[in-house]
Formats: C-alpha cells, sequence, structure tokens
C-alpha cells in the first residue's frame, strides 16, 4: 500500500490510512480539535491524491476502529454483500469517484453496488468530490421507503413537521403541528423532541399525535424522539408508535454514551416490528451529525466525517424510514461556520444515499456558530437541488424547547416552489382535498391553520 | 448538419424581429396590504391569540406568498440579532474587580478560541491559579463561580444579582461560602478545578447560557458536590433559563441554595441526589435538566 505523494518536490508520507482519511478531509474545526487534520491546505492535497490511489479493497481492509474493538466495524464486515462487493473492489477511490459520476452510471446501478461498501469507503469518496460533485452524485441515488406514505420518489421533497415544546404542552405542540400542516409540512413524519424523557409522556404525545393525524385523516406517521428503551417502554403501555427514533454514533464507545448497541437496536426493531403502528416496511428513525463521536472521546482518532459515514453503516441495518444528518446542531466547535455546515451536509446527504439510506437533513445553526440565516436558506436550496429526502419544519425555523434554528414551515413550500418538487404524493392528495397545496402551488387554505381540525 | 444551420437561422432571425421578452401590462392598482399578525394584539389572528396561552412558537403569522410578512422578518432579525450579540460580547477587563469579584480567566486567548475550544475553556489559566490559591478563602461549603459562558450579557445582566441572592439564601441556611469570584471565558466544567483549588465541599457556577432566539439574557447554573477534575455531567445538577421571563433570580438562588444543602447532607450529587423530599419547594427544577418557558415579546416598535 502506497501512502506516500510528492507536491512540488516535497514528500508527504503518511503512517496510516486513518490518517490519509483525516488529513484528506474538508477543513472542519472539529478535526481540528481532534487534533487530526491535515497541518496545511498542500498536506490536504497530498492526503487525497494518496486516498486517490486506494483501492476499495484496501479500504475494507483498513477499517478506522479496528475488527478486534468495535462491533459495529465488526457488522459491517460480517454483513457485507460480497457480490456487490466484488464488483468494485479493485477500483481505487478515484475511480470509484469517477464511475459514479458518469452520466451512464445510473441510480439503480448504485443501488446495486450499496450493499457491498463499507462506510469507510463512501467517506473516502466524499473527500475526493467538490460540493457540486456530491449535489449530482447524490442526486442520481435512488432510495424509496414506506411507512403509511412513500418517501423518495423522484422530483418530491418530504419534511418532518417538528412542533416541539419547551413543558411538552399537549395543546402547544399541536397549536405547531396544525400550523406546520396548513403549509405542507410533516409527509415525513410529525417528530417531537420531548422535554421530559418519560414513557409515560412520550404515550400521551404520541396518542396525541396519532388523535390529530386520524381525525383529519392525514397520510403520515408519528414519532416522539425519546431513548429508545424509554420508547420500548412506551410501546408496552399500548400507545400508537409511528416511528421509533434514536441517535446513532460511529463507533460502539460512541453509541455506549448514547447508552445503545447492536443488541438493543435489534430487540427494539424486532419490538417495533410486531408492536408499531404504522403499515411499513420501514419503521425505524435515526439522526445522526459530524462530531457526536468525539464529543464522547470516542472518535479512536478518525476524522469525523468517516465517523458520520459509520453511522449510516450502522443504521442500514434496520432499513430505516427516515435518516437525518443533525447538521449545525453541536456547535461551532465541530462545524464553525457557513460553509463547513454546508459542506458537511452535502457530505452527509451523498454517504447516507450512496449507502442505500433515505436521507434527509436538519439544514441548522445554534446561535454561537457564525452562519448567516441567509446561508442557511441557501443550504436547504441546495439540498433540494441534491435530491435530499426531506428537511425539517419548525414556526419561524425557531426550536423553542433546544434553540436552535432550522427550516420553517414557510422554507417547505418555498424551497418546493423554487426546485419543483413536490409533497409525497399520499400526502399531495391529502394537501389537495383541504386546499393547502394544488399541484404547483399554494391553495385557497394555504397557511390557514383552522383547516386542521 | 444543414438542418441545424436552418434552425440556427431561424431562430436568429426572431432576434432581429421580436422583443425577448413582451412589454408588461399597466401597473395595477396595489391592494391594501396583507393581514399583519404578529404580535400586537389589535393585529393578531384568532389563532395566533389562542396558541399564546400555550406556546412561544411563533404560529397564526400568516403568510405573503410562501414567505413572511415583513414585520415577522423584523421581528425574527431583531432575534436573532439579540441571540448573536449575546454570544459575541466579552467580558471586559475589569469587570469583576470593580463589583468586589475575584477575577479569574481560562485558558482561552481570544473569544474564537473560546468557541472553538471547550477543552480549554475548562480550565484556569496559571495566574488564576495562583490568585485563587493567594486571595480565596478555603474550606467553605458553597464555592459560588459568576463566569460569561455563552453569553457575557446575561452574566453582567442578571448575574450580579443571581449571584449576591445565592449567597444570602446560602448563609440564610447556615452554609459558609467561599469568596466570590468571576471567570471569563469560562465553561461548565471550570467549577471543578476551582472548587477543587479552594477545597470547597460543593461548587456552583452560574453563567450565561447559549442564547435562544431574542433570549441573550439567560443564565445557567450547574451544582456539583466534592468537585474536582474528572467530574462528568452525570454528577451535576443544572437549572436553566434563569431570567425575569423564565425562572427569576431570586427563585432561582433559593432552590439552588436548598439543592446545595441538600448535596451536603447527602453527600453526592447529580443523578446520585434524591430529590423527591424537596419537590414540593423545587417545584419543576426538581426534574433534571428542567427548562422553564420564556414569554416571547415584540422587540420591534417604531412610532408611526
Amino acid at each position: 500500500m502506497q501512502l506516500t505523494a510528492t507536491i512540488r518536490g516535497i514528500a508527504y508520507r503518511f503512517a496510516s490510512v486513518k490518517e490519509v482519511l483525516a488529513k484528506a478531509n474538508a477543513p472542519k474545526s472539529g478535526d481540528e480539535l481532534a487534533a487530526v487534520s491535515a497541518r496545511d491546505p498542500v498536506e490536504r492535497v497530498a492526503a487525497r491524491a494518496v486516498l486517490s490511489r486506494l483501492t476499495l479493497q484496501e479500504l475494507r481492509e483498513n477499517p478506522v476502529v479496528p475488527y478486534e474493538d468495535d462491533e459495529l466495524t465488526r457488522m459491517v464486515e460480517d454483513t457485507l454483500d460480497e457480490q456487490a462487493f466484488r464488483a468494485v473492489k479493485d477500483l481505487t477511490v478515484g475511480q470509484f469517484r469517477e464511475w459514479i459520476l458518469e452520466t451512464r452510471t445510473t441510480g439503480a446501478t448504485l443501488r446495486s453496488i450499496a450493499p457491498g461498501l463499507t462506510p469507510e469507503m463512501a467517506a473516502a469518496t466524499a473527500k475526493l468530490m467538490s460540493n457540486m460533485d456530491l449535489m449530482i452524485a447524490g442526486s442520481k441515488c435512488q432510495v424509496v421507503v414506506r411507512a403509511n406514505n412513500t418517501l423518495g420518489l423522484p422530483g418530491r421533497l418530504s419534511s418532518r413537521l417538528q412542533p416541539n415544546h419547551p413543558t411538552d404542552d399537549i395543546e402547544g405542540i399541536l397549536l405547531s403541528a396544525r400550523e406546520g400542516l396548513s403549509y405542507g409540512c410533516g409527509d415525513a413524519v410529525l417528530g417531537v423532541n420531548p422535554a421530559t424523557d418519560s414513557a409515560e409522556s412520550t404515550a400521551e404525545i404520541l396518542r396525541a399525535l396519532d388523535g390529530l393525524l386520524v381525525k383529519n385523516g392525514v397520510p403520515t406517521q408519528s414519532c416522539v424522539l425519546s431513548h429508545v428503551t424509554v420508547q420500548m417502554r412506551a410501546l408496552d403501555l399500548g400507545c400508537p408508535m409511528g416511528l421509533m427514533f434514536q441517535s446513532l454514533s460511529g463507533s460502539e464507545k460512541g453509541n455506549r454514551a448514547f447508552g445503545i448497541s447492536l443488541a438493543l437496536m435489534d430487540e427494539a426493531w424486532e419490538k417495533m416490528k410486531h408492536l408499531g403502528a404504522t403499515r411499513g416496511p420501514n419503521v425505524m428513525y435515526f439522526e445522526t451529525g459530524q462530531g457526536s463521536a468525539l464529543s464522547s472521546a470516542a472518535h479512536h482518532g478518525a476524522d469525523q466525517v468517516t465517523l458520520e459515514a459509520r453511522c449510516y453503516g450502522f443504521a442500514r441495518r434496520y432499513r430505516p424510514f427516515l435518516v437525518n444528518t443533525v447538521v449545525g446542531f453541536i456547535g461551532p466547535e465541530y462545524l464553525e461556520n457557513g460553509a463547513q455546515i454546508t459542506r458537511a451536509a452535502l457530505e452527509d446527504h451523498f454517504m447516507g444515499k450512496l449507502l442505500g439510506l433515505p436521507m434527509g437533513c436538519d439544514a441548522c445553526f445554534t446561535y454561537h456558530s457564525s452562519m448567516s440565516q441567509d446561508e442557511l436558506e441557501a443550504l436547504k436550496v441546495l439540498l433540494a437541488a441534491a435530491g435530499c429526502t426531506y428537511l425539517m419544519s419548525l414556526p419561524v425555523g425557531d426550536d423553542i424547547m433546544l434553540n436552535y434554528q432550522s427550516t420553517s414551515f414557510h422554507d417547505i413550500p418555498s424551497v418546493r416552489a423554487l426546485t419543483g418538487r413536490r409533497p409525497a404524493p399520499e400526502f399531495e392528495a391529502w394537501l389537495a382535498d383541504k386546499g393547502i397545496w394544488i399541484g404547483d402551488g399554494p391553495g385557497e387554505r394555504f397557511g390557514d391553520p383552522e383547516v386542521v381540525r | 448538419m444543414s438542418a441545424t444551420r436552418d434552425l440556427i437561422r431561424a431562430l436568429q432571425r426572431r432576434i432581429v424581429a421580436e422583443d425577448p421578452l413582451p412589454p408588461p401590462p399597466p401597473a395595477p392598482v396595489i391592494p391594501s396590504p396583507p393581514h399583519r399578525v404578529f404580535p400586537t394584539p389589535h393585529s393578531r389572528s384568532r389563532y395566533a391569540t389562542r396558541a399564546a396561552a400555550h406556546t412561544t412558537a411563533l404560529v397564526g403569522i400568516g403568510h405573503v406568498g410562501t414567505r413572511y410578512a415583513t414585520d415577522v422578518v423584523l421581528q425574527f432579525q431583531a432575534e436573532l440579532a439579540v441571540a448573536h450579540q449575546a454570544v459575541a460580547t466579552v467580558l471586559p477587563d475589569g469587570w469583576a474587580a470593580a463589583h468586589g469579584l475575584l477575577p479569574l480567566r481560562s485558558r482561552v486567548a481570544d473569544h474564537r478560541q473560546f468557541l472553538l475550544r471547550p477543552d480549554l475553556g475548562r480550565r484556569l489559566d496559571e495566574a488564576s491559579v495562583d490568585r485563587l490559591q493567594r486571595d480565596a478563602r478555603k474550606g467553605a461549603d458553597v464555592q459560588p463561580i459568576l463566569a460569561d459562558g455563552l453569553s457575557a450579557v446575561a452574566c453582567m445582566g442578571s448575574g450580579l444579582a443571581l449571584l449576591e441572592q445565592f449567597t444570602a439564601a446560602c448563609s440564610t441556611r447556615g452554609l459558609s461560602v467561599g469568596t466570590p469570584v468571576c471567570a471569563q471565558f469560562a465553561r461548565v466544567w471550570l467549577e471543578d478545578e476551582v472548587g477543587s483549588l479552594v477545597r470547597a465541599r460543593v461548587a456552583v457556577i452560574l453563567l450565561g447560557e447559549r442564547p435562544g432566539l431574542g433570549t441573550g439574557d439567560g443564565l445557567s447554573a450547574y451544582v456539583v458536590h466534592d468537585p474536582k477534575i474528572g467530574k462528568t455531567d452525570g454528577d451535576r445538577n443544572m437549572m436553566s433559563n434563569i431570567h425575569a421571563r423564565g425562572t427569576p433570580p431570586a427563585q432561582a438562588a433559593a432552590r439552588l441554595a436548598l439543592l446545595a444543602e441538600a448535596m451536603l447532607s447527602q453527600g453526592t450529587s447529580g443523578v446520585g441526589l434524591d430529590l423527591t423530599g424537596l419537590a414540593r419547594e423545587l417545584g419543576d427544577a426538581a426534574r433534571r435538566g428542567y427548562r422553564a418557558g420564556a414569554e416571547r415579546v415584540r422587540l420591534v416598535e417604531v412610532p408611526r
């Protein structure tokens, strides 16, 4: 394996594939914090040059966390589709990037090789791509999933409605939810981050959301984003759970900090398949985000893009209905500004899609990062153009519980209009029936929350 | 090939013959402005009025096309500016000493580094270690630390009042209180090093919290028993949203003193601390990680 490159007569040597992957990464404050990033822009390009010559087989043989030390690495290695892997294993990362971008490489072809890819391969490819490369490649991937409706069809853009409330006031949650539905939001899920992480509270919110959906005949699903063990207890209480949620990390140690393991998630998935309230077959919802492993000192000296891809390697085991990166949420120490948040969003979308996941994105910032509102609005359009499956939606984009800025109820119809995308078909029919959104534009009752009872 | 040439010629003839954009229709009579809904009572929608009793979320705000009305844009921008200003404000040199507090500083060099290097914000610089060892009272029950955190505005705002009221509340309960200090560029875990250097039994850091929209003046408090480097979040009890519209400083001060007293008598803090007996006095704050709601106020007023 060749881990050396020369630029203008200066030789750059790297000690491991993990170091090459880290130093090939676009600049991120989180990689600086972890002290794994390239020391200057030229070394970064040298690392990319080395990476471009590594084969996918070599990447498979060099996971960033060793097989012996990590159950995620073992699961990915032991369940990899050998036939799909054989089709691409001798390509270098540089050739693989070119093959993906070739016009004759279709979404269907990409889908057929996805089960043979490890997360490290997806991450490596992203590191050789510009933002527009990531968009072109991401837009090719087709991932269609179904719960109570169908997400990810060509020409569609869905949204999670996120009616959070700082004290879980049910009326307050429903008031936000009705407003959001009247703007055409919520076809991915009505998903509440609860202030209180208890089974009773989870069940109570789920019953209220389900009541709203049943009363109005809305073809979508509900979710309360409490810890997976809390949701399992809520299922025992007999509540209508549309999707089961969990945050994921990219290493076994990181997942332990989240209070989960492979065995626990396997058990949760089984339980949900039997007791969940959706038609399926896709019933799980996962959130990820660059930096989560480092924040629990579980990064094993790897960069945050590769660790993020490893979350997707974990997620795909459960054939989820939704996966989204919460891209600017954990703060400027991981993604400092608009350029880094934008880049991370497009990387995550591409990597998730390439690995076969229905990727959405919570395009967001906290108020101590230096991303402007204009930059955030631009990112939403970029994501839609890249074929992102869904975005979030909140009143004025303001999460009054988690205190950060995301996509607004008004942004979803705006981005749909700008990019010519439509809601999920079942939901679109409901919107037309209510006079909220008809064809390509607002109907008579658009933005009138009284249309939802 | 000649077919292509013919097509190009035909198209080019149109360039001369036709205006590429037909002239616009005559200017229409512009109707009266759309209904504005946020947030003066006389212009609110019925839905917004009903919602205000349950949530601070901006709902019932209407729209123009698919976008916000101008008033909503201005309210949003004002709220965003308030939050950004709170984060950007740096605690002035000399502010701590001028208010009778022992000045401390973390290992952070400047504001940008403060945002990017939380690890440095959790440790004291050498001068501060010396100052604490030389000038601070040792072995008190409770060591209070006022700090900027992510909002120096909050620290300089209700921070002083909260510190004084908390000190008084501790004294009322018969707890001894260490020399009041004020730390610049501080993260929550800085309380571990400060508390251990002065050998306090409990450390309390009162610091500006990460602002939400329009709320740059909130403080959070983190209380830890047996402070020393290596304590984690699970070892702490916290209270957030301390300001006039959330938990008022006086109420927070009384509850924090009660928490400190409970830690001293039980010899633990965080997940190990049993608050069941105190639920009535602590109110909602008996729940770990509790956040009080905050009222949303109109920020932009322009005289007619």
